[in-house]
């Protein structure tokens, strides 16, 4: 009975040391994937901040900017596109709506982000896209992949399509929650006019054909949650100048924005409780699961070794009963 | 032999779920959703 016993045991200890390992590198990385239909909104702010008034041209404090950016997960495409790319894709169709303090519309940019459902990394395929110009990005945007190392990622920055280092400055803790934070600072760089103007009948043609260029600085700020690879803080430094404006609008150099944008505190509390669900399921994959199995195999193991044991160990000597000498 | 029987049947499983994560798609994901890209500040969020 107790042979039968530990060799359950054994089986079990069998199945639980295998599995502990199979789950963190075999199904982890198959299964956890940034679903292709998800839908997000963030709306961050820059409170003060200085605009471009392009009625008299002057460059004026207001009391606030308002990013309104979101996130569409395009099933359809992501579907069109993994039958050619053999692998799981997300295509993400990204708007990011800037108004002025009356809610008129600044600017916009539309994009379009194709991406590695499991590993962030960029997909190239056609309709990749800032603005309806055709891109093809390096590195990551929106998005760590999961289990952010701590080490520069490439980011892709969407004013000037062109990927650059995005550093890792070091583990903080952001509202009880370790985060690794990033920075990246682009310099001041000539960038496309947006295709959408804030002002009926100027297009951007006709500022190009003028001779305005479009420069664009900013310090990009991420704090990322290292499990989900989410960032529940980001903000933005971002300064943006028309330049040989002079015979336009009679000053060589004019601000059309600048501010310092910060995500709006009901977007962070979301985010932060969205990622800590998320990170929950990560971690039972990735740590809890494995590490509890593992601990498993090794009581199985020794409690099958020990009940082995004992059913080896000779019975005790029948008692030896006094001959009584016949009378 | 025992034990290597016992240790084979304990592997048995893993190796179906192997099997399984590697053939068995996961459930679709639903469609697109069907709200738009906003182009004003949707208000506080709850």
């Amino acid at each position: 009975m107790r042979r039968r016993a530990s060799l359950v045991l054994l089986a079990l200890a069998v199945f639980c040391a295998a599995m502990a390992p199979t789950l963190r590198w075999y199904a982890f990385p198959r299964l956890a994937k940034i679903p292709p239909n998800q839908y997000q909104e963030t709306v961050l702010e820059a409170k003060p901040a200085t605009l471009l008034n392009y009625s008299t041209l002057k460059a004026e404090k207001v009391e606030k900017i308002t990013i309104i950016q979101t996130l569409k997960g395009n099933v359809e495409e992501s579907r069109r596109i993994e039958r050619d790319a053999g692998r799981d894709v997300v295509v993400w169709d990204a708007l990011a709506h800037v108004t002025g303090p009356d809610g008129k519309m600044v600017s916009q940019i539309p994009e379009r982000y194709i991406f590695d459902a499991h590993t962030q990394d960029p997909v190239h395929a056609t309709g990749e896209s800032v603005d309806g110009d055709p891109v093809r990005r390096e590195g990551i945007e929106f998005k760590w992949p999961f289990l952010t190392e701590k080490r520069d990622y490439r980011y892709f920055d969407a004013q000037t399509r062109t990927s650059a280092p995005i550093h890792y400055k070091g583990t903080r803790t952001f509202r009880g929650m370790e985060v690794y934070y990033f920075e990246q600072t682009v310099p001041w760089t000539k960038v496309p006019m947006p295709k959408t103007m804030p002002v009926k009948g100027i297009t951007p043609k006709l500022l190009a054909d003028s001779g305005l260029t479009r420069w664009y600085t900013t310090k990009r700020m991420f704090w990322i949650e290292p499990v989900t690879g989410a960032p529940v803080n980001g903000e933005e430094i971002h300064k943006e100048e028309l330049r040989n404006a002079k015979a336009l609008m009679g000053r060589d150099t004019l601000t059309v924005f600048e501010g310092h944008v910060k995500m709006r505190e009901d977007y962070i509390e979301s985010v932060g409780e969205m990622v800590a669900a998320n990170r929950l399921t990560v971690l039972l994959l990735v740590s809890y699961l494995p590490w509890s199995l593992t601990f498993a195999a090794l009581l199985l193991l020794a409690l099958a070794l020990w009940l082995e044991a004992r059913s080896r160990r000779p019975g005790p000597r029948p008692a030896v009963t006094p001959v009584t000498p016949p009378v | 032999m025992r034990a290597l029987v016992a240790a084979a049947i304990g592997l048995a499983p893993v190796l179906l779920f192997v099997l399984l994560v590697s053939v068995v798609d996961l459930p679709p994901d639903g469609p697109t959703s069907p709200k738009p890209l906003l182009t004003a500040d949707p208000g506080p969020k709850k």
